[in-house]
């Protein structure tokens, strides 16, 4: 069975390609938290997104989860982060690509989020560095996300 | 950067004072004890009596001695952990009329500009969000 990760490149663009795009975003952001973090509700909660975004790509009509997965806390552990930001640039990545242009100024949004998180990541950060990460990276990652479903429809 | 002495002062547009004190330790908060078990009411005048020793010194175990203690106790943990950590803290105190005190933090690299950036806001009166910082607002 296809994969998340190559579904996406297969299909032209329109509501199939959107929820493909859904599911691999969802999938990426799963994988990279599993990898930095373990398993979560937002892992679990991503997993099972991506899983009905893959059955409404291959049907060709459903609905598509308007946001990625959102924590319930305000503030995150730093492997969280860890995952969290890998996600975002690993979600960028494929948008410059799919844009044909690391600097499309399509990306601006995620970029500013990105650059802000660039100015706070240290080494073990307090609670309100933490805090403030996490919701920078939240909001880059909505913002690729939303971009993504824009890009792909 | 001490934690005694305001990195800068300003004065604010409506004559407020503000010290600006830059730490890399995040103080270990002040916590009181609850106040002893004791029943307050009608009972024996002399029975009150007896009790007010114990009284006071349950009080100043809950107001003096227990909080001190656990503050020197969690001291060295919070200047090791603010030696190990580019975070730094600036706080913005003002004592008049009543003390306040607000919050930022930011990292080693970007201080200086940071701490202007607060300083130049508090001069015309407002409370910025800098760059390259996090506002937490007033502390309590």
């Amino acid at each position: 069975m296809v994969s998340a990760y190559e579904l996406v490149d297969e299909l032209p663009s329109g509501q199939a390609r959107a929820a493909a795009w859904a599911a691999y975003a969802l999938t990426t952001y799963a994988d990279k938290l599993v990898a930095a973090d373990g398993g979560s509700d937002v892992v679990a909660e991503a997993y099972a997104r991506a899983a009905a975004c893959l059955d409404v790509a291959r049907r060709g009509g459903g609905a598509i989860p308007d946001a990625l997965p959102h924590w319930r806390t305000p503030v995150r552990s730093r492997n969280q982060l860890v995952g969290m930001r890998d996600a975002l640039d690993a979600l960028r990545t494929y948008l410059a690509y799919e844009l044909k242009n690391a600097a499309a100024p399509e990306l601006a949004r995620v970029d500013a989020q990105l650059a802000r998180v660039d100015q706070l990541w240290i080494e073990r950060p307090p609670p309100e560095i933490r805090g403030a990460l996490g919701s920078a990276l939240a909001v880059g990652l909505d913002e690729a996300y939303a971009l993504g479903r824009r890009l792909t429809s | 950067m001490g934690l005694f002495r305001p990195a800068r002062t300003v004065t604010g547009p409506h004559g407020d004072y503000w010290e600006l004190y830059v730490s890399k330790t995040a103080l270990p908060a002040w916590r009181e004890g609850k106040p002893g078990g004791f029943e307050y009411g009608v009972g024996d005048p002399r029975g009150d009596l007896l009790e007010l020793p114990f009284m006071l010194v349950g009080a100043l175990w809950g107001m003096v001695i227990a909080p001190l203690l656990r503050f020197v106790a969690l001291l060295p943990v919070s200047v090791v952990r603010g030696r190990r950590s580019r975070a730094v803290r600036i706080e913005a105190v003002s004592a008049f009329p009543q003390r306040e005190v607000f919050l930022w933090t930011t990292t080693d690299d970007g201080v200086d500009r940071v701490l202007d950036e607060i300083v130049t806001g508090l001069a015309a009166g407002k409370f910025v969000q800098p760059e390259g910082a996090v506002y937490s607002g007033r502390e309590w």
